[in-house]
């Protein structure tokens, strides 16, 4: 059995005053892209930067980040 | 709007229309040459000064591709994505400015021919190369005019991808111009040809690669928190490297495998830029497909 990694961050980029993905990258020292990547689940971050973007929508980052059971296996 | 942004705009509407004067005072001196030249007849001092002219202001349309690539990575630095149309338009206007350099080679060429009584075959050359470089004048020219390169887009940036990006667009079209310039020595081997095409080519082609790089290095330098890349980048770049790393090893025991029992072969000189051309095509070309995969 393979687990994936999933996130919220789109959800909570839309309740946060609908931040855009630019203004999200500023603030956690990232490129756009790679913002992008994270919410379309082609990227892993980092630890750091997985604790950076809890910390931002100060919530735990279990909340922005869960593992799922990959359908395939 | 940013004061340097609108002076660099009416600098570039400024040789915008003195880069199609050039075009057209071109066109006239070419015209007016051009058959006596293929007819061998002589040439006045007035004349002569005129194919002179051609050249100066060939310094004016190169200057107006610089300032307006300048303006349009300014611009894209600055924007939300890269739109299709900002890359043909940077592609296009990388391959105008480098078309200058054609346009000067295939002057000196067929002024040398003229010297020597022998044939131009560059004149048919010379017409369409500044044929689209007059075309790409005009687009750029009505870019400047309409003020869309103005349009305020993003205030803040503080890690940069755009930039990133086009660097690796321009590396991919000098690497592939480079790799068929340098392929060119195969097929004429001459010390001279080995020289104009390989040495000074290589050397040209390398320009606008280099100019962007630099551009991208500048900017990071003006970036508070300074690292050169983030995670993602870095780990697209590592891909990319691995990539560059096994075909420029294959690529080189190819060449090593050809020029085995040919040590005075043309393999010798043409080496390096392949593996230079190469390096950059394979290694640019990787990153534009690892940061596109997202």
């Amino acid at each position: 059995m393979t687990l994936k990694l999933r996130n919220n961050l789109r959800k909570y980029r839309f309740n946060h005053n609908e931040i855009s993905q630019q203004d999200l990258a500023n603030a956690v020292g990232v490129t756009r892209l790679t913002i992008h990547s994270i919410e379309t689940g082609k990227f892993n971050p980092s630890t750091l930067l997985a604790l950076k973007l809890a910390h931002f929508f100060n919530i735990k980052m279990e909340d922005l980040f869960y593992l799922v059971k990959d359908d395939v296996e | 709007m940013n004061k340097k942004t609108q002076k660099l705009r009416t600098l570039n509407i400024i040789l915008g229309f003195l880069s199609l004067i050039v075009f057209g005072y071109a066109l006239y001196v070419f015209l007016r040459l051009q058959p006596k030249m293929i007819a061998f007849k002589g040439l006045s001092d007035l004349e002569s000064g005129m194919m002179t002219g051609v050249g100066f202001g060939l310094l004016i349309i190169m200057a107006f591709f610089l300032f307006s690539l300048l303006h349009m990575v300014n611009f894209i630095r600055h924007s939300e994505g890269i739109k299709p149309i900002m890359v043909a338009l940077i592609i296009s206007g990388v391959i105008s400015l480098l078309f200058v350099f054609s346009d000067v080679a295939l002057l000196n060429d067929i002024n040398k021919q003229y010297r020597h009584s022998l044939t131009q075959p560059e004149w048919f050359l010379v017409y369409p190369i500044m044929g689209f470089q007059f075309v790409i004048t005009l687009i750029l020219l009505f870019l400047h005019l309409s003020g869309l390169l103005m349009l305020k887009q993003i205030d803040k940036v503080v890690r940069d991808s755009n930039i990133f990006i086009i660097v690796q667009y321009v590396g991919v079209i000098c690497g592939l111009m480079g790799l068929a310039s340098s392929s060119l020595g195969f097929f004429f081997p001459r010390a001279w040809s080995l020289n104009v095409h390989t040495t000074t080519g290589g050397i040209i082609l390398l320009f606008p690669y280099g100019l962007s790089v630099t551009y991208w290095v500048l900017t990071k330098l003006k970036e508070k928190n300074r690292e050169w890349w983030d995670e993602k980048q870095l780990q697209d770049i590592g891909k990319s490297a691995l990539i560059t790393l096994v075909i420029d090893t294959i690529l080189l025991l190819m060449l090593f495998i050809l020029n085995y029992n040919h040590l005075d072969g043309v393999i010798c000189i043409l080496w390096l830029p392949l593996y230079l051309f190469a390096t950059i095509f394979v290694f640019s070309m990787g990153n534009l497909y690892y940061s596109s995969k997202g």
